[in-house]
């Protein structure tokens, strides 16, 4: 078998459940009431009377309803991953990031919470970091967790994420570790190709995931804040953090706002409308920083020039909405910010014209240009 | 610098599209007019096989955004040019449309396909792989429709006009005519158009017939072990490869539909037929305009691109060229089209760039395959010896380097991807066979964690 290159010929759009048909915007439907009653069972219960997923997950003999998410979110990962590997896992490297995504995502986010109590110890997932996390580097989180954990997650957030990043690219996060990452490559994988190439959804991109990075950083600055300050200022305590967490502060609003409305209902929720990609690319606040540490870092996609036919097999199954082409068919390589390093493009690439790669040199690109013909 | 200098461009592909983006961003105001017979919006004719599989939508393949044409102020004129009036400066189009005056005039008008010239190639169910009409007429035929989503609207009413020998026409669907989908296709051509008719049919599910008249598949780049290595690949997806066959005739039912290809070694049954052999420059709508064209209808053009009328340029699949072995006639290439379409834009704007094609080059996927080549291969050169190597490991692949007189002057590579540019160089460089084959992985272009290639040392 071939080690790379799309093998066969793919049917995305005569398969209506990928193309926004009455049966793909139904499964969006049921995952946006899925995340809706999951985070906001407590309303439900109020005005129905049952509370369902907590229900279900006692009669299966879960602790609560995120044990069960938990596992459908294992669920949905592992089968997505046989859907995708069946398509592309002829690329050796389309098996490394699937298979060590779903391994990371299947022990440490799924395994980890059930097994760590079993010895004592709180539920705590190694997979994620600050700012995705956002209330991994709460002064008030750092110093209810055991120390090791508290250690891990500074030094993961602030010195070894963005380390990485510099060296290999954001895809050693968000293709390769990411749980989010992870279900929109697996699960998502049959809507990649919706989501949007337009230059008003590029324009759109660079401005909301600043916006969020910025209420981020804003909101752990303050919270931080009124760890110090909070006993002696109520008023700014109640503003920020609040006395409860259905309180309305800055700390839950932001939980509301950005962890279950834009990750969850829209970034998860949306994948048959508007592909995979929706919450990594537009509003996820880690994304923006290892973005900016991407473009400073080694890692780009290298164009072999003159060899290009504008196909668009590139551009078409982008799941960040890159118009790769455009790089292509002027022969420049190139490092995108908001590049996952998913390496689909070069996978579907039918003249090997694209290959992702870690390197310093950038010097090979401007002699290349001699083969070019044109000279003004 | 004439003010408001008035540029026609006959033909929006690649070579047309790359002269007017040329144009436009050196000169805001000048008046751009684009002339297609074909489609509305510029888009890629190598992607039209995966239109047809539903891996790309109609507007995967289109490379701008569907308002290039607003933002960039490019005048759309969708009729069939007719004919130049080179002394008056005007072009014709069909219908009812007015002659469009021009300054500076570029005919990147392309190919259009050869018909066949077998009895019965004008039946119903009978057609090309060349246009995106024709891309329409095939998905009706196999798939009784075309793909959902992002289609362009079926410029019916322009379609009136495109009629005769237009490759712009829209065929007659057999599949219509017989209530019943094509079930047994066959293709007729070996060459790169014929193998994506038959890669489209086999995704579709069918098991289509491929008529090929030479000893083996695309001899012209390949020798009769990588043909067989390839071949050997594409009767595993369930292709009938039929070589050394000569079509005779095609045959027809009592309605008129397309039955049979009756070759020299039998009748094979068949409702619906690609011909996919070779293209010719579209340029028969020139012949009574003084322009002068090669014997088999290249526009010739000098280094400038400049053809024998004043200010009328042609660039693309319609140009003949000169090229690297001092020869003219057309190169029928997307990335040598794009190329010239830069230069064609340079001499509308006034400039004097020349078009210099450097060694030869290109890739194809053949099926699953991918094909790399650069320099000359093929050529039997005198003293030429050819390396060669398969490779039966987690990859497959073959090598071959030919070497003539000590260093080596082309390479044809199948199965891994491969830096053309560093081939070349190492070319122009001449290397030594021995040199060339312990540096091979510095060329290599495979993806990430692809295991190297291992040659024997030479």
């Amino acid at each position: 078998m071939d080690q790379q290159g799309q093998n066969g010929l793919l049917t995305t759009y005569r398969e209506g459940w990928r193309n926004r048909s009455f049966v793909g915007v139904a499964i969006s439907a049921l995952l946006v009431a899925f995340y809706v009653v999951l985070y906001w069972e407590h309303k439900v219960q109020q005005h129905f009377g049952v509370a369902p997923l907590t229900a279900f997950s006692e009669a299966a003999g879960l602790r609560n309803r995120w044990y069960l998410y938990g596992f459908l979110y294992s669920v949905a990962m592992v089968t997505g991953a046989v859907y995708y590997l069946r398509r592309h896992g002829n690329s050796r490297y389309n098996r490394f990031r699937i298979t060590v995504n779903v391994a990371i995502q299947v022990a440490l986010g799924f395994s980890l919470p059930f097994i760590m109590p079993l010895f004592g110890a709180q539920e705590l997932y190694f997979s994620y970091f600050w700012p995705l996390k956002y209330d991994y580097l709460y002064p008030q989180t750092l110093a209810d967790l055991p120390l090791y954990f508290s250690l891990y997650t500074v030094v993961g957030s602030l010195l070894a994420a963005p380390v990485l990043a510099v060296l290999y690219g954001k895809r050693w996060y968000c293709s390769w570790v990411c749980g989010c990452g992870g279900l929109a490559n697996t699960f998502g994988d049959p809507w990649r190709h919706l989501t949007s190439k337009s230059t008003k959804s590029w324009r759109f991109e660079q401005v909301s995931i600043h916006l969020v990075l910025f209420i981020a950083i804003a909101t752990t600055f303050l919270v931080g804040l009124d760890w110090l300050i909070g006993k002696d200022h109520p008023a700014f305590h109640r503003i920020v953090a609040g006395d409860h967490w259905q309180d309305w502060s800055i700390k839950s609003f932001y939980g509301f706002a950005v962890g279950a409305i834009l990750a969850g209902v829209i970034g998860t929720g949306l994948y048959p409308v508007f592909g995979p990609r929706v919450w990594c690319r537009n509003f996820c606040p880690m994304a923006a920083v290892l973005g900016w540490l991407q473009k400073v870092g080694r890692y780009r996609i290298k164009v072999k020039p003159g060899m290009c036919i504008s196909c668009g097999n590139c551009s078409t199954y982008c799941e960040m909405g890159i118009d790769v082409r455009s790089y292509a068919q002027s022969d420049e390589s190139f490092t995108r910010a908001s590049c996952v390093g998913c390496g689909m493009c070069a996978h579907m690439c039918p003249r090997g014209v694209l290959k992702l790669e870690n390197t310093w040199d950038r010097q090979e690109d401007k002699e290349r240009q001699r083969l070019s013909v044109v000279d003004f | 610098m004439v003010a408001g200098m008035r540029i026609v461009i006959i033909g929006n592909g690649v070579a047309g599209m790359e002269a007017a983006l040329a144009v436009r961003k050196r000169e805001p105001r000048w008046d751009i007019t684009i002339i297609s017979e074909e489609s509305d919006h510029f888009f890629s004719r190598t992607a039209l096989m995966w239109v047809f599989s539903g891996q790309m939508s109609h507007r995967d393949i289109e490379p701008l955004e569907r308002d290039a044409y607003e933002r960039l102020g490019f005048r759309r004129v969708r009729a069939r040019a007719t004919g130049i009036d080179t002394v008056n400066r005007r072009v014709s189009l069909a219908g009812d449309h007015e002659p469009i005056p021009y300054d500076r005039l570029l005919i990147a008008s392309g190919s259009k396909p050869r018909p066949g010239p077998w009895p019965g190639s004008d039946a119903r169910g009978v057609g090309h792989f060349v246009t995106l009409q024709d891309l329409d007429w095939y998905e009706r035929e196999v798939h009784g429709g075309v793909s959902r989503s992002g289609g362009p609207p079926r410029p019916q009413a322009h379609s009136a006009a495109s009629s005769g020998d237009s490759p712009y026409r829209f065929r007659e669907v057999a599949a219509e005519h017989r209530g019943q989908r094509a079930r047994q296709p066959a293709v007729i051509g070996g060459g790169l158009i014929g193998i994506e008719a038959v890669e489209v049919a086999v995704a579709a599910g069918l098991r289509p017939h491929f008529f090929i008249r030479e000893e083996w598949f695309w001899p012209i780049a390949l020798d009769q072990k990588e043909s067989q290595w390839i071949s050997d690949r594409i009767s595993r997806h369930g292709v009938d490869v039929h070589l050394e066959h000569e079509v005779e005739a095609l045959e027809t039912d009592a309605d008129g539909n397309v039955s049979a290809v009756r070759t020299n070694m039998g009748r094979y049954e068949s409702d619906c037929v690609v011909i996919g052999i070779g293209v010719a420059p579209n340029t028969s709508w020139l012949s009574d305009a003084s322009i002068e064209l090669d014997e088999r209808g290249g526009i010739l053009v000098d280094e400038g691109l400049q053809t024998s009328a004043p200010d009328v340029f042609a660039a693309g699949d319609c140009a003949s060229v000169r090229w690297f072995d001092g020869t003219r006639r057309p190169e029928q290439l997307w990335y040598t089209a794009r190329d010239q379409g830069r230069v064609a834009g340079g001499r509308l704007l006034g400039d004097a760039p020349r078009y210099e094609r450097g060694a030869w080059y290109n890739s194809a996927k053949l099926m699953d395959v991918e094909y790399t080549t650069a320099g000359l291969v093929n050529w039997n050169l005198e003293r030429e010896e050819n390396w060669f190597f398969e490779e039966k490991a987690k990859v497959c692949s073959t090598t071959r380097v030919v070497v003539q007189d000590d260093h080596v002057v082309g390479f044809n590579m199948l199965g891994r991807r491969w830096d053309h540019t560093v081939l070349i160089r190492w070319i122009e460089e001449r290397r030594s066979l021995r040199w060339v084959l312990n540096h091979l992985n510095d060329a290599a272009f495979d993806t990430e964690l692809v295991p190297p290639l291992r040659v024997p040392r030479a």
